[in-house]
């Protein structure tokens, strides 16, 4: 396969798939009007590109990009369109949300490399030529192009667009408008209401372009200074840049599949408290993504005891994270799991934990269950066993955790996990058992668990059931 | 009264007493500005018949003995040690540098156009300190549109009559090489002095930061003031004794001037001095610039305008010849238009600058007043030094192959560049000069080639969790949409040159193409082989996929032969396009010329770069679908069928029943990322299956897999966790008691 297929066969139904579509899209009645203002916004930018020919103005050549701009925003408004029809293909596993993304991004790259464009044009003409710019269509063409872009912004829900907008961090523009006003608004103190919420950048950029391209017909009409010409196509560029960079910044960084940042805190929440649940020692290889515009997708390992109950967790962990992250993949997973196996009968029940014998058991503790914590640099914290499990009021002899644990965990439990409780009572070492290996997992899992000072439950399982377990919690308080 | 009502008096007392102090030093502060701007004026009269170095030399001398009379550096204080007067002189000079730059631009743009740069440089201190405040950048920005109205829109017609005699009365040396200096800059003579003005203040802002530390050395800014001009009238006494000796003078009578000299130094250097330091003790700084400023601006626009009436005649102390009235620098248009810029800027960047808004809320003390985190200055001081930084990335770039390759190519190719640009320059040849900022344009996607490379090795932070292989996709992905734009702007240029063929001068053209091609075809050569990996890479990409961890050292040799773990590197791809481009349009230029040349047909070269962009365009469709696929989080292409033979495999698996949720996607060149969801058999131990099921995915390609094991327990669990807690109460309760007593009475 090379680089160049200047005669690569095409499938011979990209057309015909193209028409399918679009003929898909336009079964909306929504989308007509989207395709109603397309046809009028290529009229106009025809119009215009006409106009700038014959004023060779630069600046109008900046605006009507903008006037481009929307035509890409209303490709991008059909296309979310699309994607709400469209199911997740085998292909395309997770969906067409991200087309969405895609087309904000090369719509706000293609703006960008216009501005660049024109900049570039600008460098190369400002120390050479002079042309000459006639006034004639000028005001003429901004009026139009204006009236055009504000019509076409405020008639047509661009969801995609106005997402991104609201979502990004502001431009300069944006900035210098907010400061502009908040003095402004320290003056006349009535338009506040009006000046201080945050400006749509789209109009503001209309706005502004608009106005400087007034300024240049003034001043070109009345003094014949050419120069306003470049300096405004500049300035245009340059606004255009400021306004667009924000935006193709958040979307990219959607397309580079990272985890937003606005997320973060909440994620960390969640993820300390599942570190802290019962069983779980450490939560590692978090990655969190977004989807589309604002569906979060994600995946976790979770690393347990080995005698902790891998579906309940899973289930605990899922419960967790599932209202924030929509498409969830938690890998559980045991250090160690094949040894019990080994050590104990070869038998075919349940769950691993009920063979083994209390010999089986007096091992793990300190040296299978401990070893590779130390090893693992993933590891951050690595214990020591022989320190006191700082601040926790379980730890006096004869009551350990387990036997707070697992009445409250027994809640849940309706097959296995009762059976599993009742061999861990019947078993005269269990308690001790259980405090040997709750020790090493908490200090372990610290990089979550921040709350760890708190007299609160930390190996509770569930929010469902606050006031059962507390009440069980009580009764085994001294 | 009540308490209240004698507290307010008492306030607004102690208030009307603070401002009636406060405008005895207002009051102080405007008069000494009007009497600035007199003292401007009034030197440019003389700077008229004497020759600048006496005039400074005059002034710094004059100023000396003042001050000595009054500072008495040399009794007061402690000794000047030898390095503190070689600091001393380097400051001296410095000054005198400065103030030459800055009289000089006044002969040169007249009095009015001083008074405007200077009232902003009233509120330099404040550019020292300059932070990232928007209303910060807005003054300047404002400052620089300003200094531009100047340059650009300020048509004073009477300048061009000076222009035409620049060297007219002016013989020494030193003003001949500034003249030419600024005819080299090809602005006209007034304007030159506007640049002049703006170098001398920009030095000045640098020269005040200096001179504090030494200042401080010293003893005083006054102590220091004073000896500084001492300093720098006996640097100056050489030249002038020397000038004197060799021209001869064109004043007639000396006494007659040290009327106005003595003016000239009591308001220009002295009295603002001391007033400026008072003011600046008992208000604070802005305040004072903003007062200031305005003063000096009212009072240098009211005495442009009147300084040629005959009014103000019995004020100037000095007779002129009649036909030098007619090459006053009057007002025009420009000079309001920027004296309003300038103003707004001054007043904008002496406003103080809010450092709070800076900060993000934290929270509230247990006083109730908020609390703020000021993440800028903890940022700035983290902060590397920029050097050391350019010689971190450097070596990072010179590490791997990649990068190494476009960082040679880039400098190459800028090498080209500027060497073209040079000689444009140089033999004033327009098409060179335009070829050079098209090349110069191309290098900006090398630069994002460059970075893309150098960002995919940087670590996986909290936010990027998977690494940063993915930006060389995005990267290009950007490239491939770049291509397009240049692709479709070739188009419509050319077709509008196919409907009316311009004439084109052929004469640069050939050696210049030919420069470019040589130049490209290093590139393709350099990057053909990186490009040719990348799909060679394809078939073998399965074999080798558990080297993702070890992506660096395997890369180093990765040209060995033997196939590597890059997959598919967008990045590469997007600039070995870029430069093909460029070299197929160098050999279309060189193709049209020859055709112009031989037959004259001049249509060749429109339907040339037509027959271009559309190479470009169908040469750039694969990458962007590529790209644009992997974007799309598509399962990769190359492993679809391993995959799918691997899903099967999964189902066979002992254990299993079923798998739900595949999504596998190439994150990076070297990483496909996959996650599954599998239900089993409640007696299949979850581990084991695990491992199985990674170890077949591994084999197929996904090097990054989370295996979610759900049995028939996880679906009830998570039942009984989404129903609400009364249901589940309801639903256990019987089964918990029991187990609950058990529990208890064993443990208890």
């Amino acid at each position: 396969q090379g680089t160049i297929h200047p005669f690569r066969k095409t499938h011979k139904s990209v057309f015909g798939k193209l028409k399918q579509e679009f003929r898909l899209v336009t079964s909306d009645r929504r989308s007509w009007r989207i395709l109603l203002f397309g046809a009028l916004n290529l009229l106009c930018t025809g119009c215009l590109l006409m106009w700038c020919s014959s004023t060779n103005s630069m600046a109008l050549t900046a605006y009507t990009y903008l006037t481009i701009f929307d035509l890409f925003s209303l490709i991008t408004c059909l296309i979310s369109s699309w994607v709400t029809m469209k199911k997740p293909s085998q292909l395309y596993s997770f969906g067409f949300d991200r087309l969405e993304v895609l087309a904000v991004f090369a719509s706000t790259v293609l703006v960008q490399l216009g501005a660049l464009f024109i900049l570039k044009e600008r460098c190369v003409c400002l120390p050479l030529t002079h042309t000459q710019t006639h006034s004639g269509r000028l005001l003429v063409g901004t009026f139009v192009a204006l009236f055009f872009n504000l019509l076409t912004l405020l008639s047509v829900r661009n969801k995609p667009f106005t997402y991104v907008s609201e979502a990004a961090s502001s431009s300069w523009l944006q900035e210098h408008v907010a400061d502009l006003s908040r003095s402004l608004c320290g003056v006349i103190p009535g338009l506040s209401s009006v000046l201080l919420p945050r400006m749509n950048p789209f109009v503001l950029i209309n706005m502004a372009g608009a106005l400087s391209l007034c300024i240049t017909y003034m001043l070109i009409e009345i003094n014949n200074y050419n120069a306003v010409d470049t300096a405004s196509a500049v300035a245009i560029a340059l606004m255009t840049f400021g306004t667009m960079y924000p935006m193709s910044v958040y979307s990219g960084k959607v397309l580079l599949q990272t985890t937003p940042s606005h997320v973060i805190g909440q994620l960390d929440k969640l993820l300390r408290e599942v570190s802290t649940l019962e069983g779980v020692l450490e939560v590692r290889n978090e990655h969190f993504w977004t989807v589309g515009f604002g569906s979060l997708a994600g995946s976790a390992h979770v690393r347990i005891r080995r005698d902790a109950n891998e579906q309940l967790v899973l289930a605990h962990v899922t419960n967790r994270l599932l209202p924030l992250v929509s498409t969830l993949t938690v890998q559980i997973f045991k250090d160690d799991w094949t040894r019990p196996l080994l050590s104990g009968t070869l038998s075919s029940s349940p769950s691993p934990v009920p063979p083994l014998g209390p010999e089986g058991y007096a091992i793990p503790p300190s040296s299978s269950a401990l070893p590779p914590l130390l090893s693992d640099p993933l590891t951050s914290t690595p214990s020591k066993p022989s320190s006191p499990p700082p601040e926790f009021a379980f730890d006096t002899p004869g009551r350990n955790v387990q036997q707070v644990v697992l009445p409250a965990a027994g809640h849940h439990a309706h097959g296995p996990y009762g059976g599993l409780g009742l061999a861990y009572g019947a078993s005269p070492y269990a308690g001790m058992l259980s405090q040997g290996v709750a020790r090493p997992g908490m200090p372990s899992s610290q990089s979550y668990r921040t709350a760890f000072g708190a007299p609160t439950l930390p190996l509770r399982f569930g929010t469902s059931n606050p006031l059962a377990s507390q009440s069980q919690y009580r009764q085994y308080q001294p | 009264f009540n308490e209240l009502e004698t507290f307010n008096i008492i306030s607004i007392f102690f208030s009307l007493r603070f401002l009636l102090r406060l405008t005895r030093y207002i009051v102080l502060l405007v008069v000494t500005k009007v009497l600035k701007a007199l003292g401007i004026f009034e030197s440019y009269d003389i700077l008229k018949v004497v020759h600048i170095v006496q005039f400074i030399f005059i002034l710094k001398l004059g100023s000396a003995v003042i001050l000595l009379f009054f500072q008495k550096p040399f009794s007061s204080g402690k000794a000047i040690s030898k390095r503190q007067w070689i600091k001393l002189l380097k400051h001296a000079v410095f000054s005198c540098i400065i103030s030459l730059l800055g009289f000089f631009g006044l002969t040169l743009c007249g009095p009015l156009r001083v008074s405007y740069i200077t009232v902003v440089e009233v509120s330099n201190m404040l550019f020292c300190c300059f932070v990232c405040d928007s209303a910060q950048t807005r003054g300047a920005a404002l400052f620089i549109i300003a200094v531009i109205c100047l340059l650009l829109f300020d048509n004073d017609d009477l300048m061009a009559k000076m222009a035409e005699h620049p060297e007219g009365h002016h013989d020494s040396a030193l003003t001949h090489f500034l003249y030419t200096a600024i005819a080299f800059l090809g602005v006209a003579d007034h304007k030159g002095g506007v640049v002049l003005l703006v170098a001398s203040l920009c030095l000045k802002v640098g020269f005040h930061t200096a001179s504090r530390k030494l200042s401080v050395e010293i003893g005083g800014a006054k102590r220091l003031y004073a000896l500084d001009n001492l300093v720098s009238a006996v640097v100056l006494l050489p030249w002038v004794i020397v000038l004197s000796a060799t021209t001869e003078s064109k004043v007639e009578s000396w006494s007659s001037l040290i009327l106005p000299f003595g003016m000239i130094i009591l308001s220009v250097m002295i009295l603002e001095f001391y007033v400026e330091a008072i003011c600046n003790t008992k208000m604070e700084t802005p305040r004072c610039a903003r007062y200031g400023a305005v003063a000096l601006f009212l009072s240098a626009l009211l005495l442009a305008n009147f300084w040629t009436h005959p009014l103000t005649d019995q004020l100037r102390s000095m007779s002129k010849p009649a036909q030098q009235l007619s090459t006053e620098h009057v007002l025009s248009g420009g000079v309001i238009v920027s004296a309003v810029f300038f103003i707004m800027a001054s007043s904008i960047l002496s406003s103080p600058s809010k450092k709070g808004q800076k900060g993000t809320l934290v929270g509230y003390s247990p006083e109730g007043t908020p609390l703020y985190n000021f993440m800028g200055d903890a940022l700035q001081h983290t902060s590397q030094s920029l050097p050391r930084f350019i010689k971190d990335s450097l070596k990072q770039i010179l590490e791997e192959y990649d990068s190494r390759q476009i960082f040679y190519f880039l400098c190459l190719n800028l090498a080209f560049t500027f060497v073209e640009l040079f000689y444009g320059v140089w033999t004033n040849s327009l098409g060179l000069i335009s070829d050079g900022f098209h090349m110069l344009f191309d290098c900006s996607a090398l630069v994002l080639g460059l970075f893309a490379a150098l960002m995919t090795r940087w670590k996986a932070t909290r936010i990027f969790s998977y690494g940063y292989g993915r930006v060389e996709i995005l990267s290009g992905f950007i490239n491939g949409l770049f291509l397009m734009v240049i692709a479709f702007f070739v188009f419509v240029e050319s077709v509008t040159r196919v409907l009316d063929p311009p004439n084109i001068n052929t004469d640069m053209l050939t050696p210049v193409s030919v420069g470019g091609l040589l130049v490209n075809l290093v590139g393709i050569c350099a990057f053909s082989h990186a490009h040719a990996h990348a799909h060679g890479g394809k078939g073998c990409s399965s074999n080798d996929h558990g080297h993702s961890h070890h992506g660096h050292s395997h890369s180093e040799h990765s040209h060995g032969g033997h196939g590597h773990s890059h997959g598919m590197n967008a990045n590469m791809r997007g600039v070995f396009l870029h430069v093909l481009a460029d070299t197929l349009g160098s050999v279309g230029v060189i193709i049209s010329t020859i055709l112009i040349r031989q037959f004259g047909w001049l249509i060749a070269d429109p339907l040339c770069s037509l027959f271009i962009a559309t190479l470009i365009f169908l040469s750039v469709i694969p990458l962007l679908k590529d790209a644009c696929e992997v974007l799309l989080l598509r399962i990769p292409q190359e492993n679809e069928k391993d995959l799918n033979s691997a899903l099967e495999k999964i189902e066979k698996i002992e254990g299993v029943l079923s798998y739900r949720d595949p999504h596998f996607w190439r994150h990076s060149a070297n990483m496909i990322a996959g996650t599954i969801h599998l239900q089993i058999m409640s007696d299949v131990v979850e581990q084991r299956i695990i491992q199985q099921v990674t170890a077949i995915l591994k084999d197929a390609g996904v090097n990054n897999l989370s295996v979610q094991v759900e049995k028939e327990a996880y679906f009830q669990h998570m039942s009984g966790l989404s129903t609400g807690f009364q249901e589940v109460l309801a639903m256990t309760q019987q089964m918990e008691s029991m187990k609950y007593l058990k529990d208890g009475t064993c443990i208890m």
